[in-house]
């Protein structure tokens, strides 16, 4: 232990050039069979892992697929507790998955296991999986061309590699945080949760690609609770700079993190002193954050214009889309008001989502989902690039199609699906930011902190928050278990100003899919809006 | 081996797929050779298979064959507990996860009262058999051969149906009291538990998207599943909610399918808590007593109607219940009277509070019933509405127990004792508690499905007839 909190601090941004030392803090604990005895797991670059993965890509060509890809996993997870128990929680995870197409087919096999008869064992395993379907009933898979990646390798641009760090100095900076926080009479923390995690994957497939890349994704969650002393209320918050993104541990060392805390213990000081008030159902001008935003942007568009659920490859899960008709609405449908104009990309520096290949071997770039309010694009993978032209019956137009690169598979042992990419969305062109905002609004309610519910065809929506009440451009009072009631187009068509791009604010966002359920992350930029006629509802009101 | 084992007689696995109960106790002797100092460690370790196929617009997505492990170390160093896990099994792996328990350990000055676990008593328990070979042994190609014929008649009819079938199995050992030192060495205890998971579940939906029908269910016994049988129901159910029509929002009696019933009610047994009870939270606190200083809850008070009975018996196989040390019978709702609240973790500083037992299987339950068919409830009903299941159940007060959520894949008017038109899907705002005390009819209890769980669980739950429900606004998804 020759760091101390203090040192740490100092020097962490030398830390990074120093991780050659610091890893040896770090357990070097796995194995790989790679031969025929067990060695320490060689770094991902090492080329024998190559061979590894040709070696399941021959096995399934051999046993009869037209396209295999193959995916190997190395994750290690860490949680730093500072609150309410102390403590460092370490995991690790290889895995290796096949997936292999036959007849339009798709098998998938996956297993824990990095050795030479493992890699032959699923890759045969993946096509006896794809030749249990019955070929007589017709399945075409055109993937969409992709260039192909020669032993690429990327990582994570991470100004602080967190794993280079002894756990003890972690720990002792997180809990620095419960100090600070404990300066603030009134305030406490409730968790103060670090979480960290890091993976490295090699993926090659039978068309020649390989590519190894090791992710960071580093998230926080420090939740403050402030007493009214007068009243003994209290308000429960988290911090609201501390979500999933891609980086390191400057998530929380290059930002003014004291600075954010003392405004959020005001915030809520603010929120406290504010009298309540039983919410008047109603229509009202409804003015949202940028982090609520997000959440609505993330919720109503983010799932909608995934193209597998668009054309019901959800339906038996996670739902279907109201662009349920996705080749005759691309490019006319009318989601949301001019002002509404919202990108994808998986390549943002520091997004959730962010990769430079994704697993499909695709290099993903920006692309449009909803332009001055029109559905301009859709999410998709190399096998659903075509869809929109024939869904699911194939054609060689699919080689018109690109990929927009959103196939995601969190571990090997999952197989790849469509997953939301970072979302960004375009700023007002004004300089409005929440403030300004907030005085153009005569009368009405804003809403913070929301909880967005949505139907299963992202249609109908219901969200619930911190709600107030608007008069004169200022908030008088908080309002009692108030929620909205929408629909998402005519949510967003009744979009009337945004926020400047300085009022941009980025959020990291956890959805689920598939089934098996599958988890992934995601960035989104938001700024906050200004929505008209808005049917405010009592939450605890029944029929 | 001297270790004590409790007996799961069924011969294990041996194609390699899971970790045999020998397996266990050989990587826990493993682990115990690489501690260093004294302490004593707890290794829960999980080996998994699964075999699925998804489908969607009538063709196979996706078949698959996945397996994993997942040991769990945890180290008790002086009196601090450290864990880690890991995935791998050889030596390095194992040795780095117990020298990371051991420095988790070291590095938590401030361990608590609570986190003194005792070792969990290893009293006799039941042991349920949530075993089935015909789940484990299903075949890549029996599931094709069945995913056809699923499909095909969804197809016959010009729908689109999607779905999803998944053969899942697991093993478990919990190794406690793995002691450091070698005199010690294979003193410790093993209980190993074997169970798998059957789920069949689909979605038929009209070309244009005009209906959608639904039907699932999960069990640990795939021979107890009539793939057929669900395909069916969700057909009719798709083409009966063809072109649905808007009703008005409002309160509406309701029959509801035991799917429902078990989406509904859910959020009301998980909130069987006593610690929250206790602290004057939750539906159970009947009032503050300023004499004890602290508050009564309402266990011996009727709660809902007399007829309703919500009970838990870890060795009720359908419920699927992995057995765990302390699990009993329990009755939370007996008759209408609220019998129990259950600790979420056992007193240790108190042990003789925890008469009731610690469960956190609340989403295992059998509820009580009658001998109504969904028949008969509709043709008792003048005016009311048919609901097949809820999507996105979410609770509102913790109170009331209000919870709000969605009807989905099927949802019909009744009129005049006869199923009129399929209606739009509508958002409600309701409690259990509240429905639960207007029962007209109950029928006869039937399994649900739970998906993907890890575990077994599931519940058994009645079809109900119930007055007043209130749904607060149209939700026209399909």
């Amino acid at each position: 232990m020759s760091y101390t909190r203090r040192t740490f601090l100092t020097t962490s941004a030398a830390v990074a050039t120093t991780a050659a030392s610091a890893s040896l803090l770090t357990p070097r604990p796995l194995l790989a069979y790679i031969g025929s005895r067990p060695e320490p797991v060689p770094p991902i670059q090492d080329p024998r892992l190559k061979t590894l993965v040709q070696r399941a890509l021959d096995a399934a060509h051999d046993a009869g697929a037209t396209y295999a890809d193959v995916r190997l996993t190395h994750s290690i997870y860490r949680t730093i507790g500072g609150v309410p128990a102390t403590m460092i929680s370490d995991g690790e995870n290889m895995s290796v998955g096949v997936r292999a197409l036959v007849h339009g087919y798709w098998g998938f096999a996956a297993s824990a296991i990095w050795s030479d008869d493992e890699m032959v064992r699923l890759g045969r395993a993946a096509v006896a999986q794809a030749k249990s379907n019955d070929f007589t009933r017709t399945r075409v898979v055109d993937l969409a061309p992709v260039p192909v990646v020669q032993d690429g390798h990327w990582e994570t641009p991470v100004r602080i590699d967190p794993f280079s760090i002894y756990p003890v100095e972690l720990l002792d900076y997180v809990q620095s945080l419960n100090l600070y926080v404990g300066r603030f009479p009134d305030a406490l923390v409730n968790f103060n949760d670090c979480m960290l995690q890091t993976q490295r994957k090699a993926f090659g497939s039978s068309e020649g690609s390989y590519y190894t890349q090791q992710r960071f994704l580093t998230q926080g969650i420090l939740q403050i609770q402030v007493v009214n002393g007068r009243t003994h209320e209290a308000i429960t918050r988290n911090l609201d700079t501390l979500s999933i993104a891609g980086v390191g541990l400057e998530l929380y060392q290059e930002q003014p993190i004291r600075d954010n805390i003392r405004r959020l213990v005001e915030e809520i000081r603010t929120d406290l002193a504010l009298p309540f008030k039983p919410v008047d159902p109603n229509r009202y001008p409804v003015l949202l954050d940028a982090e609520s935003v997000g959440q609505l942007v993330s919720a109503t568009i983010g799932a909608a214009t995934q193209l597998d659920r668009a054309l019901g490859y959800e339906a038996n899960s996670s739902g279907t889309s109201y662009l349920n008709d996705p080749a005759a609405m691309l490019g006319t449908y009318q989601v949301g008001s001019s002002l509404l104009s919202v990108t994808g990309n998986r390549n943002e520096v520091g997004g959730a989502a962010t990769v430079q290949w994704d697993d499909d071997g695709v290099h993903p770039e920006s692309f449009p989902l909803i332009t001055n309010g029109v559905v301009q694009g859709f999410q998709t993978v190399r096998e659903s690039a075509g869809w929109l032209r024939a869904p699911n019956l194939g054609t060689s137009q699919a080689a018109a199609f690109r990929s927009t690169g959103c196939a995601y598979a969190r571990d090997a042992t999952d197989v790849p699906l469509t997953h939301t990419p970072n979302l960004v969305m375009q700023p007002g062109t004004t300089s409005a930011d929440f403030h300004d905002l907030l005085r153009s609004v005569e009368r009405g309610v804003v809403m913070r902190n929301l909880t967005v519910d949505m139907d299963f065809q992202q249609l109908n929506g219901f969200a619930m928050g911190d709600a107030y009440e608007v008069l004169k451009g200022k908030r008088t009072a908080r309002l009692d278990n108030a929620g909205i009631l929408f629909r998402t187009p005519e949510f967003w068509k009744s979009l009337t100003a945004l926020g400047g791009s300085a009022s941009a604010r980025r959020f990291g966002r956890h959805v689920g899919k598939g089934e098996p359920r599958q988890d992934s992350y995601h960035s989104v930029t938001a700024v906050p809006a200004l929505f008209k006629d808005q049917t405010i509802i009592d939450v605890l009101r029944k029929a | 081996m001297s270790r004590r084992t409790e007996a799961f007689d069924r011969p294990s696995p041996s194609d390699g797929r899971l970790l045999t109960r020998e397996e266990m106790v050989r990587i826990g002797d493993r682990i115990n050779g690489f501690a260093t100092g004294d302490g004593s460690s707890t290794v829960q370790i999980d080996s998994w298979w699964a075999g699925e196929l998804r489908w969607a617009r009538n063709r196979v997505s996706l078949t698959s064959d996945r397996r994993d492990i997942r040991v769990s170390i945890q180290r008790l160093v002086s009196h601090s507990v450290g864990q880690a896990w890991t995935n791998q099994l050889d030596d390095v792996s194992l040795q780095a996860a117990v020298h990371a328990a051991e420095r988790a350990a070291q590095l938590r000055p401030q361990s608590r009262i609570e986190d003194f676990h005792p070792p969990s008593p290893m009293l006799p328990e039941a042991t349920p058999t949530i075993w089935s070979d015909a789940t484990f042994d299903a075949t890549a190609p029996m599931r094709g051969t069945l995913a056809t014929s699923l499909v095909s008649r969804a197809e016959a009819k010009g729908m689109l149906s999607a779905g999803f079938l998944r053969m899942y199995g697991s093993s478990r050992g919990l190794l406690q009291e793995l002691r450091g030192d070698v005199a010690a060495a294979g003193k410790g205890t093993i209980r190993y538990n074997q169970f798998t998971v059957g789920e069949c579940s689909m979605t038929v939906r009209d070309p244009k998207g005009m209906g959608s029908g639904w039907s699932g269910l999960s069990g640990f016994d795939w021979a107890a599943i009539n793939g057929e049988r669900l395909a069916d129901q969700a057909l009719e159910k798709c083409l009966m909610s063809l072109n649905p029509v808007a009703v008005e929002p409002g309160r509406y009696t309701v029959v509801l399918e035991p799917q429902a019933v078990y989406d509904f009610v859910l959020p009301l047994v998980g909130m069987t808590s006593r610690g929250a009870a206790e602290s004057g939270q939750g539906p159970f606190v009947e009032r503050f007593d300023p004499a004890l200083r602290l508050y009564r809850t309402k266990l011996g008070l009727k709660i809902v109607d007399s007829r309703v009975t919500i009970s838990h018996d870890p060795n009720d196989p359908l419920l699927g219940v992995i057995p765990e040390p302390g699990l009993v019978p329990i009755v939370w709702i007996d008759h209408g009277v609220l019998t129990t609240l259950t600790n979420d973790r056992p007193n240790h500083a108190l042990p003789l509070l925890n008469e009731n037992v610690p469960s956190l299987r609340r989403n295992s339950f059998r509820m009580s019933g009658g001998t109504a068919t969904l028949d008969e409830m509709i043709a008792s009903t003048e005016r009311g509405l048919l609901v097949t299941r809820f999507s996105g159940v979410r609770l509102l007060d913790g109170k009331s127990v209000l919870c709000s959520g969605l009807t989905r894949d099927g949802l019909w008017l009744i009129q005049n004792g006869k199923i009129s038109k399929a209606v739009k899907n509508m958002r409600f705002r309701e409690s259990p508690l509240f429905t639960l005390n207007n029962l007209q009819m109950l029928g006869v209890p039937a399994p649900i499905f739970s998906a993907e769980r890890s575990e077994p669980a599931s519940a058994i739950v009645p079809p109900i007839k119930a007055l007043d429900f209130s749904f607060t606004s149209l939700a026209d998804a399909v």
